[in-house]
């Protein structure tokens, strides 16, 4: 058939033709910074700022012999980790939820669950320091109960919270999302078969929702790792992540070559992530 | 846990009777089922038919405990069951859609419901292998549901109901998603399963050659309400109203004048029917009882009319007379032998007093 070989063809070109935009830009605003970012992780760092021209391998040995940047490996991978338990067991509720109620409620709760992506993570967190402080709404209303309250703030536990609130709109969306496989005839078959709500739950529903906790997971754990203002505001500088380190070696210290190989940590950490999810989802879909 | 012992009523080969009485849903806004009382011997299989919005899947779902009964009671094999939870009913599920469950295997779905009683591994095993034979699925155990076409997802469906045995069997549309041949099929595979089991079983349809081929009884519903309970035959037959007339196979819908003894007036011609009403009433005959130009016909009722449209279905042929106001449709079989009449010739049509229905004018 001619004619449709003709029309296959067409639209490979027509498909290659669309793909170029996505293509360039990538190209310049992604993989050449990551390139650039990389090759800087080989180089020297000098007195004042400087960026020495020979190949050196200190930056990495740096990472490997100093035990300080391995501890800020370790926070960073169990803090986004619990950051990314938490949010998941507050936002699944709410995106199951979602999901069983219907219109017109359902949009107007969506457009409420998206509405904190309006205002900046930075005045989100000043809400939060607000909240959280000494003298702040929670601790004094507690204290003021005649509890004793360990500090909320410039903790990991502020961090946490934070970062919990703040990433919750992602993992609703995410989850929500990957709720299609849900069906109500199927929970309803469940129950005639002998299953309490318990049983129906983590038998039939939690099973069908897996691969919209895995695609939340990793979204959240990738936006936990990589996010930078938060834990800087409520961590107070006493809460060591790489990305506040990052910022600190490129900022404060103007180590540039160790700020670029940290950078290539994260990088790895975002790697090793998305392999497990790749995993993971195969698991949860097979 | 639901009871995996049979209940003292039943013995095997015979199922648990169900009673319905007074089963009403009541939304804000409208009555989905009004006042519907029923009783199903052990063993029937009971088809509950009517158009689409008629209360027939919401009854359905009463009896499974998915929905809350606003008054009336549910009673099986004597036990009142209205107000204990899905769960706990042991009844047997199949819906339209085979909800299967698309993360476990064909075996996994058919030993759910024997997880859920807490049988024993090796028994599982045998039942789930046994319920696999019966629905002539040896071998597929180790698939995916999305594996399987759809009549093997509905026989799947029809494993995993029975497996456990339940007292209830519920079909909700289970032939719908189906192709023509393959719901055949499946009709008469559900069926003879049905009385095998000896399993009481209540099926959801719109389809009325459906209810008609495989049930017991059915049960016609129109708008939340119990039209006409019977036989197959007593439903065609003897149609209660209009609307079972007209619902269960098909028929023509004339207004006449009686006079009380069984004559009738239509288009100034005297009928004599079934029934003694006076007063206007609503005729109904059946398109394929009524005879075209059949000199052997005189003496029944008989009509004259004009031919106006003839449509030809395959096995039938459907002829559109035309007489005074009223148009009659009559159907004849594509076997006969005799030439049709041309549009716009007239001809007579003939009928027996039998094959006249008649109801009252205010009859549903």
């Amino acid at each position: 058939m001619p004619a449709a070989v003709q029309k296959e063809k067409g639209s490979a070109s027509l498909v290659a033709m669309l793909l170029v935009p996505i293509i360039v830009v990538n190209s310049i605003g992604f993989i050449l910074p990551i390139l650039n970012l990389a090759q800087l992780s080989f180089k020297e760092a000098l007195v004042g700022g400087g960026i020495g021209e020979a190949f050196t391998l200190s930056n990495w040995a740096i990472l490997i012999e100093d035990t300080f940047y391995l501890e800020v490996l370790w926070q960073s991978v169990w803090v986004s980790a619990a950051i990314t338990l938490i949010t998941l067991a507050c936002s699944y509720p709410i995106a199951l939820y979602l999901h069983r109620t219907s219109d017109p409620i359902r949009t107007v709760l969506i457009v409420l669950v998206i509405s904190p992506l309006l205002t900046s993570a930075v005045i989100r967190t000043y809400g939060w320091v607000a909240l959280l402080s000494d003298n702040g709404v929670i601790t004094s209303l507690l204290t003021s109960m005649g509890l004793n309250v360990p500090p909320l703030m410039f903790n990991t536990t502020g961090v946490i919270i934070g970062m919990t609130e703040i990433l919750m709109p992602y993992m609703i969306l995410a989850l929500f999302a990957g709720f299609g496989r849900l069906d109500q005839n199927v929970e309803d078959a469940a129950r005639a078969l002998g299953a309490n709500e318990l049983r129906v739950f983590t038998r039939v529903v939690f099973p069908l929702t897996l691969p919209g906790v895995v695609l939340g997971c990793l979204l959240v754990f990738v936006l936990a790792v990589s996010s930078f203002i938060t834990p800087k505001l409520l961590g107070g500088g006493r809460v060591f992540l790489l990305a506040t380190e990052i910022y600190d070696q490129a900022i404060v210290t103007l180590n540039w070559p160790l700020a670029a190989t940290l950078s290539m940590l994260v990088l790895i950490v975002f790697g090793l992530a998305l392999a497990l999810y790749a995993r993971a989802l195969r698991l949860v879909t097979a | 846990m639901p009871s995996d012992q049979p209940s003292p009523s039943r013995t095997a080969g015979t199922g648990v009777p169900l009673h319905l009485r007074g089963l009403t849903k009541k939304y804000q806004d409208f009555v989905g089922v009004d006042n519907l009382n029923l009783d199903i011997q052990g063993g029937e299989l009971v088809a509950l038919l009517g158009p689409s919005g008629c209360g027939k899947t919401t009854t359905l779902r009463m009896v499974a405990g998915l929905i809350p009964v606003t008054s009336g009671e549910i009673l099986v094999g004597g036990r009142d069951v209205t107000s204990t939870p899905t769960y706990q009913r042991d009844m047997g599920l199949v819906f339209q859609s085979y909800a299967l469950f698309p993360h476990m295997t064909i075996a996994q779905n058919v030993a759910f419901g024997l997880e859920m009683r807490g049988i024993g591994k090796d028994e599982i095993k045998a039942r789930v292998r046994d319920a696999l034979r019966m629905v002539h699925l040896e071998g597929k155990e180790d698939r995916k549901p999305t594996q399987l076409s759809g009549g093997q997802q509905q026989r799947v469906a029809l494993a995993r109901a029975l497996v456990v045995r339940p007292s209830i069997l519920l079909l909700d549309e289970p032939l719908s998603n189906l192709d023509a041949k393959l719901r055949d099929e499946m009709r008469r595979e559900i069926r003879e399963i049905q009385q095998k089991t000896g399993i009481t079983a209540l099926f959801v349809t719109h389809d009325q050659v459906e209810a008609l081929a495989m049930c017991d009884k059915i049960v016609v519903m129109q708008a939340g309400k119990l039209m006409q309970a019977g036989t197959p035959r007593e439903i065609y037959e003897a149609p209660a109203n209009p609307f079972v007339a007209s619902f269960v196979g098909r028929a023509n819908r004339l207004t006449a004048r009686g006079d009380g003894s069984g004559r009738y007036g239509l288009s100034g011609v005297e009928i004599r029917g079934s029934a003694g009403i006076s007063g206007n009433v609503t005729m109904m005959i059946r398109p394929h009882r009524i005879t075209i130009n059949d000199p052997a016909a005189a003496g029944e009722n008989g009509l004259s009319g004009r031919l106006t449209e003839v449509t030809y279905v395959g096995d039938l042929v459907q002829l559109e007379v035309a007489s005074g106001d009223q148009t009659i449709m009559v159907e004849r079989s594509t076997r006969s032998q005799e030439a049709l009449p041309t549009i716009g010739e007239s001809v007579s049509l003939n009928w027996s007093a039998a094959d006249t229905m008649v109801f009252s004018e205010d009859a549903p």
